[in-house]
């Protein structure tokens, strides 16, 4: 394949290109999918293409072919480099990419337990422990929606620059919908995900058949013991799993210089961050959030983003300071800097753009006691369901699924949708202690058009919020 | 490619699969991406894969082949077989339609003039310059070009083409950092394409708002513009299909023949529609698309379904196979008798949402829910838009929404962008006593 890769590249510049980029992709996997259950059906994964992304006059073309030959592949360049010669004459300023150094690499994940090795039949036991410890709870679960999926995800990366990265990431994940109806009254758990890059020794320790329990008996007393929320003012203690879509959607979101620069203004949206507001303070100073691809076994992991670059950790937020920006090449160009390597494209036939991978609200030197014992009244919101967050990335909202009161400095009885409704700003400067383990939770992260869900984990450790107000 | 599908289908029989399902694809699609009044990216897809779906004594596999060569067609049936094989069966599979069927032409889907258009950056040209005219400072979005060839085959006797075309854009228009406004224009055939309009609307509202309040939370009469309204539609689709309401995904759940939303309410599924994003011939067994009607004054008279789903439930098939999850083509909400002008004129205190995004589910099978207006959103007063707001949320529940439309414009737009996947077509909306919060601190 790395033929074909660099027969792509050679052609484009010698049809006019300055830039060029060639990124063969592989994904082959399983999908199976249990619902109520019943084995819905077996998915076989098995994708695979060429994506070219070329510069001519500072205009930028791509385009994608799924017929693996040299003159399909041919015509893709000759496809990507008319479209960009045709942009260039709707700008005002041609796209340039920063200076880099680039290498010449090969890495893979490996895995322990093979998943290529093991039958879609014993795959299929970690949803049916799924249903088998769920109904041992006693508890109504009445609708169960379970997903396993496992895929490898091979690339090829070239470019004229002198970039050859070529990786190999295996990734696994469970997924699953469950809904507790008990006393008449429905709750629910949807979308639970528990995933990891590496093989399937991940979800043997992991066990989310236990997280499911945890979910169902949670959400049971919910509905036996579950009473109205405090209002107003009060303090809030976030897990790690809201915590980590706190710093997802308002700080990795805002933080993306493409946004900030407007190019998803008509999608994803803008952002209220604006590169003259690097040094601004924006939290506490309790308040550092890193962005790290280079996590072992990350549902987010790369070394290498679909650029070419190095990838390392980002200090978005470091001590309540804005810090860091997230940066592709095109982007980072503009503000005279190096790429950070967030650049990142979903499967060969989607352009790389700035995104997320393992974004974390970083630890601080609290224990979990220490962060609820002076609670005179506030709630500890365990996991969420509802939440949304305007295409600045400013007003947010979270609704509790799992919450509860907490009272002098105990935590008591469950409560009913604490609703967090919060700008950026009021949510970081409210932060006043954080806990010292960190804990991830898997997502997919949306944006570009057409969209790319890319795997990410989010998380961090506990925080407290004083003075906030909670609704009902 | 009806080749291919022979061969395929051919060689999952002689291993022993009982219904085979082979979709092949041939799609030319093109991308022009813009911001800040310039093209930021211009993209070309070119796909060639089939979607394979087979059946072993009630256990199912599917798969995408995107190599069309004999060797790995046998190499991949294998192993389909050798993984179902030994996997327990869906108990509640009930099989594929039985053909073959006739179909019929649908106007306005194909066009030979998108097949041919060598460039389309002029149109994205059209659309940006509308709406500096109107008052916009930047612009930003996206136009596409489509050309979409369909070979269906299944054992159970179909055999079927379609060929569509589509030409769309989409683009927001801003003056500052929160005055936008976005207009969308989605068609078939190319005589039909008007990026002005959409260009012209993303700045007129753009420059409606200049210069917001914040919002106050509370209850309010709400005119949803259709922009807004297909979001919540494009996932109250999704929610009339069997498979989510099974999975728990839907506030519809054992609601048959109940009362789910306001009597002036009917909302269809129109898959054969002329000059409609969503529109085939035929599902993905094979069935030819129709009407169907999912509300029917208030009451919820069917889920969207396969032929397995049908035969569950002792029903026909609605012809929305997605052979496991059946899926709407194009939502159609049956347009009222007021004007504009008419519907604006009965709200005394209210709000009018010109966009919604980020739509999110407390649970779904309650329907309890919010979402977030964007672009410009306006407080009426006496009938009259008298400023514009901003930093609002729509917070309420679903079914709540739809019981309390109070009024249906009578002009229909369609509505395909990136936040309503599932086109839709549907007039403005007015809809009383909405739950509308803010952030606070």
């Amino acid at each position: 394949m790395h033929e074909l890769v660099e027969f792509a590249v050679e052609k484009a510049q010698e049809l006019g290109a300055s830039y060029a980029e060639a990124r063969f992709e592989e994904k082959s996997g399983t999908e199976i999918v249990m619902k109520n259950g019943n084995p819905e059906g077996l998915g076989i994964l098995a994708d695979r293409g060429i994506g070219i992304r070329v510069l001519v006059n500072g205009g930028m073309g791509f385009a994608s072919t799924n017929v693996l030959t040299k003159e399909s592949v041919e015509e893709a360049v000759k496809k990507a480099v008319k479209l960009a010669k045709a942009a260039a004459k709707l700008r005002n300023k041609p796209i340039q990419f920063s200076e880099e150094d680039f290498h010449q690499v090969f890495y893979e994940v490996k895995m322990k337990k093979d998943f290529r090795d093991v039958s879609a039949e014993e795959k299929m036991e970690y949803l049916k422990l799924i249903e088998e410890r769920v109904k041992e709870t006693g508890v109504n679960v009445p609708m169960r929606f379970l997903r396993y999926g496992d895929f490898m995800w091979h690339k090829v990366f070239m470019n004229n620059e002198g970039a050859l990265v070529e990786s190999l990431i295996p990734r696994v994940s469970v997924t699953y919908n469950l809904v507790v109806f008990e006393e008449g009254q429905m709750e629910q758990a949807p979308f639970v995900q528990r995933a990891f890059s590496g093989g399937l020794e991940l979800i043997e320790k992991d066990k989310p058949w236990e997280w499911a329990v945890k979910d169902v008996k949670a959400l049971q007393r919910l509905i036996k013991e579950g009473q109205k929320p405090p209002e107003g003012k009060v303090d809030v203690v976030i897990s790690p799993e809201v915590a980590g879509i706190a710093v997802h959607e308002s700080v990795g979101h805002p933080y993306e210089l493409d946004r900030i620069m407007g190019r998803e203004a008509a999608q994803a949206g803008e952002s209220f961050v604006k590169p003259e507001m690097l040094g601004e303070r924006i939290g506490s100073e309790a308040v550092t959030v890193i962005e790290d691809p280079t996590i072992p076994n990350s549902w987010g992991f790369y070394l290498y983003d679909d650029e070419g670059v190095k990838a390392r950790p980002r200090y978005l937020i470091r001590e309540g300071i804005i810090n860091e920006l997230l940066m592709n090449r095109e982007y980072a160009a503009y503000l005279g800097m190096k790429s950070n390597a967030a650049a990142r494209a979903i499967n060969y036939n989607r352009e790389p753009i700035v995104r997320m991978a393992n974004t974390y609200l970083a630890p601080g030197d609290y224990s979990f006691e220490e962060l609820i014992e002076d609670v005179k009244l506030g709630v500890y919101m365990v996991s969420f369901n509802e939440w949304n967050i305007d295409d600045r990335r400013y007003q947010q909202r979270y609704i509790g699924r799992e919450a509860y009161l907490i009272e002098n400095g105990e935590i008591k009885h469950p409560v009913r949708r604490p609703i967090l409704e919060i700008t950026t700003k009021g949510l970081w400067s409210s932060v006043d202690a954080v806990g010292k383990e960190v804990e991830f939770y898997p997502g997919t992260c949306g944006k570009g058009e057409p969209g790319q869900g890319v795997p990410v984990w989010m998380g961090g450790a506990h925080a407290r919020l004083r003075d906030v107000v909670l609704r009902r | 490619m009806f080749e291919i599908n022979e061969l395929i289908l051919k060689k999952a029989k002689e291993l022993g699969f009982g219904d085979v399902v082979v979709l092949a694809y041939e799609q030319n699609r093109r991308q022009v991406r813009f911001a800040n009044n310039e093209i930021t990216v211009a993209k070309n897809w070119h796909t060639q894969k089939v979607n394979l779906f087979v059946e072993y004594q009630k256990r199912l596999a599917s798969t995408t082949l995107t190599a069309l060569d004999e060797k790995t067609i046998e190499k991949t049936l294998q192993m389909l077989m050798k993984s179902v094989k030994n996997l327990a069966p869906k108990e509640d599979y009930y099989g594929i339609a039985e053909g073959p069927f006739e179909y019929k032409d649908i106007p306005e889907t194909f066009d030979k003039a998108i097949v041919e258009l060598d460039e389309p950056n002029e149109y994205v040209e059209v659309a940006i310059n509308a709406a500096l005219e109107e008052g916009a400072k930047r612009t930003a979005g996206v136009l596409y070009t489509d050309h979409n060839k369909l070979y269906l085959t299944t054992s159970n006797g179909v055999e079927a083409f379609d060929e569509g075309t589509g030409i769309e854009i989409s683009i927001r228009a801003f003056i500052g950092d929160e005055e936008s406004g976005h207009g969308t224009n989605s068609v078939r055939v190319l005589k039909k394409f008007d990026p002005e309009s959409a260009g012209r609307k993303a700045g007129e509202i753009a420059k409606m708002a200049v210069n917001p309040v914040q919002g106050e939370a509370g209850t309010f009469d709400v005119i949803f513009d259709p922009l807004a309204f297909a979001n919540l539609m494009s996932y109250m689709s999704f929610m009339a299909s069997a498979f989510a309401v099974e999975a728990g995904f839907s506030f519809l759940v054992g609601k048959l023949g109940q009362k789910v939303a306001n009597d002036i309410v009917t909302i269809k599924d129109v898959g054969n529609m002329p000059n409609a994003y969503g529109t085939r011939k035929f599902d993905d067994e094979g069935v030819p698309t129709r009407e169907t009607t999912i509300i029917e004054n208030g009451t919820l008279n069917t889920y969207l379904l396969n032929t397995s789903f049908a035969r569950k439930y002792k029903r026909e098939t609605t012809a929305n196979a997605g052979l496991l999850m059946p899926e709407a083509w194009n939502v159609y909400v049956e347009p009222g008798d007021y004007s504009k002008e008419e519907l604006f004129s009965e709200v005394k205190r209210g709000i009018y949402i010109t966009n919604v995004w980020y739509t999110r589910f407390q649970n779904y099978v309650t329907g309890d829910f919010s979402t977030i207006p964007r672009d410009g959103a306006f407080l009426i007063e006496n009938g009259e838009i008298v400023k514009p707001i901003r930093n609002i949320r729509v917070s309420d529940n679903f079914q709540h929404i739809l019981e309390s439309i109070e009024a249906l414009g009578k002009d229909l737009y369609h509505i395909h962008w990136w936040e309503v996947a599932t086109p839709v077509f549907t007039p403005y909306v007015l809809v009383k006593d909405v739950g509308i919060t803010k952030a606070t601190k």
